[in-house]
């Protein structure tokens, strides 16, 4: 016992002493970009990857760092800890935690904040009145625009008629994709006169088919199957990482192919670029690198930003894998649709 | 009172040394998972200092993190240092509650692996009479925090009910019935009562003021009274367990339940009371947590308090003051980790590593004795393992 006790005592020493000397140097040039993930996991393929890689992007000019929640208890003491690291600014991933951060930067002006996905305004108790902060930057995404474009594609693609769409939880964020996917399917329909059915969404009832979480991936298998049992042969899942098990399914039965959402899945998840047809992108990435980049130079504002096909900060992905079994015809309409829908003619 | 000293000490050792041990390893894993360590792997010298510098920064944010952080104190006093101490107890408190229920549970011979279902319910109650009602102040927060406790102490009592009167296991039922909470707060927040005006995430209004429990530190510290509960309700239990009669008809149950029936104790009695006041405890923290510091009810409010829980009576050897530091020490890892995060490269997750390490010695004590060649480590892996044979 000695011994040991000795050779612990030793080394708790030695690394203590040595710890305590080698205190990290500080670079006086770069900014010192912070980033509260939301619940998830920096390694989600999805969302928080997203954010974190545009965060990432600009480690030349700023020290970037992020801190993972494990529930929405996390927030709050997440960004106190970055407020006392005195990052410049402060970066909230996902609209949960869009409160905390308003609140976080009332109470620090000289701090530049942004939430990724929420408009990010102080609004009072029963929200009928919301303002916006002159240090905090909505970063949000008009995501039905190119899901628009994928449920034609989709509807154009299937050859059984019906296609389908599921989310994580009937968050705003997740809603607006399947929104726009079935409406993309609905245009097709009035196009072509066809009538593709689209399972899991209701576009009028606002109603469809959920998890319930971002994490079951039981769940998700489930749902897909389902889907497949009532003969959709396009899947769109809107859950995080959890496409990874709808692309999984359409591997495994070949009776599918799988729409991915947030980053282009052909990169992101390669092992199931074959059944992917394509990504409804979501340009979290770029956004949050612009946001870290104004810091920089100083010209951040509190202006809401809003990702649209326009823009540029939403796009759908090319198809990869799918260029030569999506006829060309479909693949010339689709972009046809996303430069209407850009240029305002076309109104979802 | 040396008897006494060396008997805190006797039982002190165990999950010291296991503390101790989950440490030394968790080293190994911090320095291996670095990459500025692994690129020096091929100079033993420059490996050795690199590795001990790494591990070293990182518990010493561990430490700033979640005791004193001297970095802190410009320009706000002395006293702003222990910013990190004061979320270590907030962290904590919830904590203390459903590591209590648990440890109650073990102390009866019941394995309550239900704490997360039973914080969930204590959560709603309080959540639903905080922000419904409007009331003067103290009157507002007792009775949210007893609509929590009865809530909670129902949906335990269930547990104990079902056992005693058709002798379905409580750890099936528990676990079950854990579900069946995640589930349920999940539909209540889409109910039009429940629902936040004008939002569709499932968040709940927030507490009215008059139904926050008070800050004890300040309006710069989150700390709340919340914490003064925890101690008091483990001084409860302590006190239930060791002078009152059905205290100790609770132990002689979980010490030899056939000896205890033959002894003229009602079995299924004390199986029913054990688990309504396990559930009022844990249901306790869920209050505690709702009303001290989040405020607003949201479908993941119940985190991973109850299962941590276990680990947390576990460590604590199911008593009620050892749950309290164990609780403590759990809140410590947590919100120091996320100062390691931030400030070295060490990710969140090792504190992960150093929890599971710690229960994993804890369990196996006769490792502990032969790592550190002790002798008469004394162990309680009898009372812990109770609960599985029913």
């Amino acid at each position: 016992m000695k011994k040991t006790l000795k050779y612990l005592s030793v080394v708790a020493a030695v690394a203590l002493v040595t710890g305590v000397a080698v205190a990290p140097a500080s670079q006086a040039a770069k900014i010192k970009a912070c980033v509260v993930l939301d619940t998830g996991g920096v390694d989600d393929h999805s969302f928080n990857a997203g954010a974190w890689a545009g965060a990432q992007s600009t480690s030349a000019i700023a020290d970037v760092s992020y801190l993972p929640s494990s529930s929405a208890a996390d927030f709050a003491p997440n960004i106190k800890k970055f407020i006392d690291q005195k990052c410049n600014v402060i970066i909230g991933v996902g609209f949960s935690i869009s409160g905390e951060i308003v609140k976080a930067g009332k109470a620090n002006p000289t701090i530049k904040f942004a939430v990724v996905d929420d408009g990010a305004m102080d609004c009072n108790a029963d929200y009928s009145v919301c303002n916006a902060v002159a240090n905090v930057k909505g970063l949000t995404f008009s995501t039905d625009q190119a899901a628009f474009q994928a449920g034609y594609l989709a509807a154009g693609y299937s050859k059984t008629g019906t296609v389908a769409t599921y989310g994580g939880a009937p968050y705003p964020t997740v809603t607006i994709f399947m929104d726009g996917f079935a409406k993309g399917v609905a245009y097709y329909n009035k196009a072509k006169k066809k009538n593709v059915k689209v399972l899991g969404w209701d576009p009028a009832k606002k109603t469809g088919t959920f998890v319930g979480d971002f994490s079951n991936t039981s769940k998700a298998s489930q749902l897909s199957q389902g889907f497949e049992q009532q003969g959709a042969d396009v899947i769109m899942p809107v859950a995080g990482g959890l496409g990874a098990s709808t692309a999984k399914q359409s591997q495994q039965s070949g009776k599918s192919v799988t729409v991915w959402v947030d980053t282009d899945g052909f990169y992101s998840a390669p092992q199931y670029g074959s059944v992917l047809l394509t990504t409804v992108a979501k340009g979290l990435g770029a956004a949050v690198k612009s946001v870290i980049t104004d810091v920089k130079k100083g010209t951040f504002t509190g202006a809401p930003y809003v990702g649209t096909l326009a823009n540029g900060g939403v796009s759908i992905s090319p198809l990869h894998d799918f260029a030569s079994k999506v006829p060309s015809r479909l693949q010339l309409e689709v972009k046809m649709i996303g430069r209407q829908i850009a240029s305002g003619t076309l109104k979802i | 009172m040396k008897k006494v000293w060396e008997r805190i000490a006797g039982s002190a050792l165990l999950p010291f040394l296991s503390f101790l041990l989950a440490f030394f390893i968790s080293g190994f894993f911090i320095a291996f998972s670095d990459a500025n360590v692994l690129k020096t792997v091929g100079h033993p010298g420059k490996f050795i200092t690199t590795a001990l510098s790494t591990v070293g920064n990182a518990y010493l944010a561990l430490f700033q993190g979640s005791i004193f952080d001297p970095n802190l104190t410009a320009g706000h006093g002395f006293m702003r240092g222990f910013y990190p101490l004061s979320e270590t107890i907030v962290t904590a408190t919830p904590l203390i509650l459903t590591g209590l229920a648990v440890a109650l549970a073990f102390q009866s011979g019941l394995f309550n692996i239900g704490a997360q279902g039973q914080f969930i319910f204590g959560a709603i109650g309080a959540s639903y009479v905080g922000f419904h009602f409007t009331f003067s102040p103290v009157l507002h927060v007792a009775l949210a925090l007893i609509a929590g406790v009865v809530c909670a102490a129902l949906y335990g009592g269930l547990v104990g009910l079902l056992k005693a009167r058709t002798g379905a296991h409580e750890v099936i039922v528990t676990i079950m019935l854990n579900y069946i909470a995640g589930f349920f707060i999940l539909w209540i927040l889409k109910t039009t009562t429940f629902l936040r005006p004008r939002r569709i995430d499932p968040i709940a209004p927030d507490v009215k003021p008059s139904a926050q429990l008070p800050h004890l530190a300040g309006a710069d510290f989150r700390l709340h009274a919340g914490i003064l509960i925890a101690l008091v309700a483990a001084y409860f239990v302590w006190w239930i367990l060791n002078r009152t009669t059905i205290g100790f008809q609770f132990r002689a149950v979980g010490a030899n339940a056939s000896a205890a029936r033959t002894a003229g104790i009602s079995v299924s009695r004390v199986t029913i009371s054990t688990m309504a006041l396990c559930g009022a405890l844990a249901g306790l923290g869920g209050a505690v947590h709702v009303l001290g510091s989040q405020y607003a009810l949201t479908a993941d409010i119940g985190g991973s308090f109850g299962f941590d829980a276990i680990t947390v009576a576990l460590l604590g050897r199911a008593k009620p003051f050892g749950t309290v530091l164990a609780a403590l020490l759990f809140g410590a890892l947590r919100t120091g980790g996320r100062t390691m995060q931030s400030n070295t490269t060490t990710p969140l997750d090792i504190v992960l590593v150093i929890q599971a390490l710690i229960v994993l010695f804890i369990a196996s004590p006769t490792l502990v004795r032969f790592i550190f060649k002790v002798k008469n480590l004394k162990t309680n892996a009898a009372m812990t393992a109770k609960g599985w044979n029913g």
